[in-house]
């Protein structure tokens, strides 16, 4: 027994093995948990808040035919798209269901004149410059940034809205452009062979002559 | 005795298993982070400058009664530049009566009526239908919750743009239905700037033509 004392047992033939085996593998694992873990479409993408007033877009443009611009009135026109006033819901809301519960906070502003505190769901970064008359005019839809809100009960977070992301396009705008009257039809989707797709989508881009900044000073002004 | 010694000893073996168990459980928590929706904060690593210190458009700001940031005008003032002195084109009057022509500084031409249709179907089209009749889908959805009675709904049902009272009314009436609404329906003037509306009453009229061609003929 005594002289094995001094000689390492047979088993940390394996146990080297394993170690070096586990070495090589961490920081493979660790690039991959940084990678995925902490990229903005794990932490951003999906951000759902509760809001106060139970408004569902799949109800108001899913089954009611309701155009965007109807609310987002300065969408076309301006940088922000504004979300609607409460006047804007009273346009139909005084007359239809005006005794449901759900729609107690919107009379409350709108007896008040506060505003209905709606939580912001996209948030760029405040040393961001983002525009979205420049994407609406250039017949960039709304569908390529922010999915199918017309089928969201609750407005989620779709796209990861990350700078990687605003590059991705503005290097290669051309499959998310289309004629202008169809930027609000977020179901739309070109029907024809690849061939006449890609063309569809390089006429729009020669009829706008679209060229997307990739320079800095674009979005950081 | 020899068998053991080349195989590991307990305690290690159970350390791996449950290194690589545990091993697994972030790829598991990112996986579900990417496949659900949270109502939790969204997660910002690294602040830098991403949320500044100053009053975004329509945020909120506790310092006002309000909690608006962005400040509304203070009621009965007029900005430069803004006092609306024209009655034709802000108000549709002339005179003593409802305006019969479009206001001469729009343009009227193939543009002016094609944005007029388009601002027709975003804004008028769910109540009044596409074509004016009256039967646009939130219509219809009124009409129902009317019949099931829920929540109080109370429905006018929108006129129909083809009715003898609304072919014969100038379009200086119209443009002031549109800006200030009538009975049960609400003014636009906040969500559709003038020339828009000036636009949409124009295409109502050409709307109002084309459905009665054959009659205009007759008579
Ligand atoms: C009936 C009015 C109405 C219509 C029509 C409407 N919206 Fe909205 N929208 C709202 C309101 C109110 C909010 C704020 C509450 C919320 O987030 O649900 C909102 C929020 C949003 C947001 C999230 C904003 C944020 O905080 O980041 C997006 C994106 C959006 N709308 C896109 C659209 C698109 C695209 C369409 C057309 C397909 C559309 N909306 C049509 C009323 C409307
Ligand atoms: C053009 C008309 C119209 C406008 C504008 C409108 N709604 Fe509605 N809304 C409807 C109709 C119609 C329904 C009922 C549909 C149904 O029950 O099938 C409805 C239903 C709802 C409901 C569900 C109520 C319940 O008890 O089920 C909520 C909440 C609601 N709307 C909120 C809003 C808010 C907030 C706004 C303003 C941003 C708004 N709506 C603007 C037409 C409108
Ligand atoms: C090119 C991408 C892009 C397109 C296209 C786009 N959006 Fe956005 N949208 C954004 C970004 C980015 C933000 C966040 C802006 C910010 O936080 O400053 C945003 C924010 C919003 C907001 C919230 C504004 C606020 O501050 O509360 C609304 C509402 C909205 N978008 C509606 C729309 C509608 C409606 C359309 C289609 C007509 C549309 N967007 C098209 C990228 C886009
Ligand atoms: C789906 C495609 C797409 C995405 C995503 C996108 N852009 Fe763009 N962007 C465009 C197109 C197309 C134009 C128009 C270029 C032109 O007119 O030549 C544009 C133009 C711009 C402009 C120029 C506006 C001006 O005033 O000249 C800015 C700023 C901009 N984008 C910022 C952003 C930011 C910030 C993001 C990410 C939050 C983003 N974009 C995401 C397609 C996109
Ligand atoms: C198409 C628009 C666009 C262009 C072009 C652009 N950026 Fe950005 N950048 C963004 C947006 C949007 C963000 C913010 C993302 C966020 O919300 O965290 C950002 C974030 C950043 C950040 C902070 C990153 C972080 O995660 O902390 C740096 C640094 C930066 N940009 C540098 C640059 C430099 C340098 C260039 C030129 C080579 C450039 N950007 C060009 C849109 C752009
Ligand atoms: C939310 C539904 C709704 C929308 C949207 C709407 N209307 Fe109406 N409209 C009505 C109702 C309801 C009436 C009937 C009011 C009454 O008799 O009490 C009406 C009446 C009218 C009348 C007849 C007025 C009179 O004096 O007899 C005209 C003209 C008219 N609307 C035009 C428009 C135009 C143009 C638009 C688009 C800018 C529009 N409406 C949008 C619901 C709507």
């Amino acid at each position: 027994m005594g002289r094995y004392h001094y000689v390492f047992p047979q088993w940390t033939n394996k146990l080297v093995v394993l170690l070096v085996l586990g070495m090589a593998v961490a920081p493979i694992y660790v690039v991959f948990v940084v990678a995925y873990g902490f990229s903005p479409d794990t932490t951003w993408v999906g951000y759902k808040p509760e809001q106060p007033v139970p408004f569902s877009h799949k109800l108001h443009v899913g089954q009611l035919g309701m155009d965007c611009r109807y609310c987002h009135t300065t969408v076309e026109h301006a940088a922000h798209a504004a979300v609607p006033p409460t006047q804007t819901c009273m346009n139909c809301h005084t007359q239809i269901l005006p005794e449901s519960d759900k729609l107690l906070p919107v009379w409350d502003s709108y007896e008040t004149g506060e505003p209905i505190e709606w939580i912001k769901v996209h948030n760029s970064a405040d040393y961001a410059y983002f525009d979205h008359s420049a994407h609406i005019q250039a017949g960039v839809s709304c569908v390529s940034c922010h999915g199918r809100v017309d089928r969201m009960e609750v407005v989620y977070q779709a796209e990861s809205h990350s700078m990687a992301w605003c590059l991705e396009c503005h290097r290669n705008p051309e499959p998310h452009l289309r004629a202008p009257d169809k930027v609000f039809d977020l179901g739309w989707t070109f029907e024809g062979s690849s061939q006449e797709k890609d063309d569809y989508h390089a006429y729009w881009r020669d009829a706008n002559r679209i060229q997307p900044g990739q320079d800095c000073s674009v979005c950081h002004r | 005795m020899s068998r053991n010694q080349s195989q590991l000893p307990r305690p290690f073996v159970y350390a791996g298993m449950i290194l690589l168990v545990l091993a697994m459980i972030p790829p598991a928590v990112i996986a579900y982070a990417r496949a659900t929706h949270s109502p939790l904060p969204r997660i910002q690593l690294q602040q830098d400058m991403g949320v500044q210190n100053r009053f975004d458009t329509q945020q909120a700001n506790p310092m006002f009664r309000d909690g608006r940031a962005m400040r509304p005008r203070v009621s009965g003032t007029v900005a430069r530049g803004h006092l609306r002195e024209d009655e034709h084109y802000y108000d549709g009057i002339v005179g003593d009566d409802w305006a019969d022509t479009i206001p001469i500084q729009i343009e009227v031409d193939r543009a002016f009526l094609e944005r007029g249709r388009e601002r027709y179907d975003i804004f008028c089209a769910i109540c009044h239908g596409v074509a004016g009749f009256g039967d646009g889908m939130v219509h219809e959805r009124a009409q129902e919750l009317v019949e099931s009675g829920r929540h109080g709904t109370v429905w006018v049902p929108p006129t129909s743009m083809h009715t003898r009272e609304v072919r014969e009314k100038p379009i200086g009436e119209l443009f002031h239905v549109i800006t200030h609404g009538a009975r049960n329906m609400a003014g636009y003037a906040s969500q559709i700037p003038v020339e828009d509306r000036w636009a949409i009453a124009a295409y109502v009229q050409a709307m109002q033509i084309s459905q009665h061609a054959d009659e205009e003929g007759d008579s």
